[in-house]
């Protein structure tokens, strides 16, 4: 019951920050992107507080349990995506001035159609990476309240869907940089009170690196015992630093900051937030070897570990704040999700307006739910990962040659995209399907990345023909990477309020539908 | 929505002219800086999964656990200290 109590005081904390934060989200711009008008330390926090999911706060910790502390490369991979975002995407895409990697691509590439195509990747890549925070929502639930899995996903649906359709992404970033401190606090502050309850001598077990399975010990990732425990490091590593490269709801926060310099920095501030959360997985994950050893469901390891180290009133305290952590990171990272997904949605697939935009964000809750609902026993890391694969093969070549090369074409990444979106899914779906023992091939259909991305670039490279470069491609990669302080025009400046950040804008005709809308 | 910047297939940029061949220089610069933040991120992600797989031990663990994060912020803020400068060399120089 305190489990529950904690995480209703979490939710009721986040509905009446995400209220105060609603009073100007009234304009498409304003439900979106919050105007660009969010300050650069709120929108790292955000940022944090969106990506720190379900992923990193239970299933980090039960994977570790389950395959071995080469688990931990997935927070490794998460985090350095970050300097590529840093490095490769974070100022140009912001100096574009779209809203959305659709919005980008149509800048870019001048094609309506290509846009279309991009918002239909954004819908798959967001509905591999909710269908684990709603499993996660539910398995949490069930665990401190005994409510029903189902009965869990779907009132979680409820919850979000409707915060978010009354606020937009303004008052989501203030709920999000709220969720990260409430993630922060409530795994961090009992994971070092459950290191000193612990004891000396579970210490030292949980410390022990010799044991009956040394693969579990080794610091390399594997699958199943396939025994290419590099490949399959590589592999995923290559899919998390590469996939949040491209990931949409990821990309679309840097819109909400001042300009392109403040872009940058703030993914810098996003791996300083991300190091810090990252310590404190690993102590679940130790002590929940030793004492959790063999769960039933091994993405709630962090909610059982305190009960099992601390029986009585402490252990029930730290359960339900762990808890409470665990309901924070589905809570914020969902609504990010969904708000990307009724972008995608409504935005780039049907040109919407602000009503469509909330339309978007209820159709796609109830598609996630109704999806998660067989999703129950699919670990929470084996999805969010193919998410990553998904964006890694996809977005991540789009947007690297879309910035940094002028002979991208609509023709390339339009066959790089479908080639991308193609054999990744393809590859995890086989994955599921044919079963295969494991060993090199296992890993190459269940961890694709390190094929997929390779081959969605030279298909992209290789099929853009230089003849049909368009003239102005060339000023349209320039100006991604001109500093431009004095280059706003007057319009943009008018249309947006006075935005002096040196945004060089986009004007997708969505966004000039967009516009319209928002008045 | 026809608009008229579609007809001709070319996407909208705002009518404000840029120095065209000051922002080749300046896109040539960042995308060396680029490259060699990508490459350098490469090399050490692969040097700490060699030294993971090599070091026995709790040692083994503690670079897993510990030593990858300075290394990638400290990637990261140095590629934006550069980038900086090049977009501060740009507006010293021209548009």
């Amino acid at each position: 019951m305190l489990g529950l109590a904690s995480i209703m005081l979490v939710l009721v904390s986040s509905v009446v920050i995400g209220v105060w934060g609603v009073r100007a989200a009234r304009s498409t711009p304003d439900f979106l992107v919050a105007s660009r008008s969010i300050v650069p330390g709120w929108n790292a926090l955000a940022i944090a507080g969106e990506y720190v999911s379900a992923a990193s706060v239970l299933g980090l910790a039960g994977l570790l349990v389950k395959n071995g502390v080469g688990a931990m490369w997935y927070a490794v991979g998460f985090t350095a995506g970050y300097v590529l975002v840093a490095a490769l995407v974070a100022g140009p895409m912001r100096r574009s001035g779209a809203y959305t990697v659709p919005d980008f691509a149509e800048y870019r590439l001048g094609s309506p159609r290509i846009r279309r195509m991009c918002g239909l990747v954004v819908l798959v890549i967001m509905l591999l990476y909710l269908l684990p925070q709603f499993k996660a929502a539910g398995v949490v639930l069930e665990l401190v309240s005994g409510i029903p899995y189902w009965i869990g996903v779907i009132g979680a649906g409820l919850v979000v869907s409707s915060t978010i359709a009354v606020g937009g992404m303004r008052s989501a970033t203030y709920v999000q940089a709220f969720h990260y401190l409430v993630k922060l606090a409530f795994i961090a502050g009992p994971a070092i009170v459950l290191i000193v309850l612990a004891g000396s001598e579970r210490r030292e077990a949980a410390l022990a690196t010799t044991g009956p399975d040394p693969d579990w010990a080794r610091p390399l990732l594997d699958l199943d015992g396939s025994g290419h425990s590099v490949l399959a490091t590589v592999s995923v590593l290559t899919a998390t630093t590469l996939g949040a490269m491209g990931l949409p709801h990821v990309v679309m926060r840097f819109h909400t900051v001042a300009g392109a310099r403040a872009a940058r920095r703030v993914a810098v501030s996003v791996i300083v937030l991300l190091s810090l959360f990252y310590l404190f997985p690993v102590v679940y994950g130790l002590l929940g070897r030793i004492a959790v050893p063999d769960p039933e469901e091994t993405d709630v390891v962090p909610v059982l570990v305190p009960q099992a180290i601390a029986p009585g009133t402490v252990g029930a305290v730290l359960t339900a704040l762990v808890a409470a952590g665990a309901f924070a990171a589905f809570l914020s990272t969902s609504s990010g999700l969904l708000l990307a997904l009724a972008g995608g949605l409504s935005h780039d697939l049907f040109g919407g307006s602000l009503s469509k935009l909330r339309m978007g964000v209820l159709a796609g809750t109830a598609l996630a739910v109704v999806l998660s609902l067989p999703a129950a026993d699919v670990d929470i890391n084996v999805l969010v990962g193919w998410a990553f694969a998904v964006a890694a093969s996809t977005f991540c070549p789009l947007l690297t040659l879309g910035i940094w090369w002028r002979g991208l074409t609509a023709t390339g990444a339009t066959a790089g995209l479908l080639v991308g979106a193609a054999s990744s899914t393809g590859a995890a779906l086989a994955s599921v399907i044919l079963d295969l023992p494991p060993g090199t091939w296992s890993i190459l259909l269940a961890q694709p990345a390190l094929w997929t991305v390779p081959l969605a670039f030279a298909v992209m490279a290789a099929a853009s023909r230089p003849s049909a470069v368009p003239d102005w491609a060339g000023e349209a990669v320039l100006r991604l990477h001109v500093p431009g302080r004095n280059q706003v025009s007057g319009e943009s400046a008018v249309i947006y309020g006075g935005d002096e950040s040196g945004r060089l804008p986009a004007r997708g005709p969505a966004s000039a539908g967009l516009r319209q809308a928002g008045r | 929505m026809g608009r008229l910047s579609h007809l001709s297939g070319r996407p909208p940029m705002p009518l404000t002219a840029i120095d065209l061949e000051a922002a080749e220089r300046a896109l040539r610069r960042q995308r060396r800086l680029a490259v060699r933040t990508a490459l350098s991120l490469l090399i050490a992600l692969a040097a700490l999964l060699t030294a993971a797989a090599v070091i026995p031990g709790r040692l083994g663990w503690a670079v897993l656990f510990f030593a990858p994060y300075p290394v990638l912020l400290a990637l990261a803020a140095l590629h934006v200290r550069r980038a900086e400068q090049v977009e501060d060399d740009h507006d010293r120089d021209g548009p």
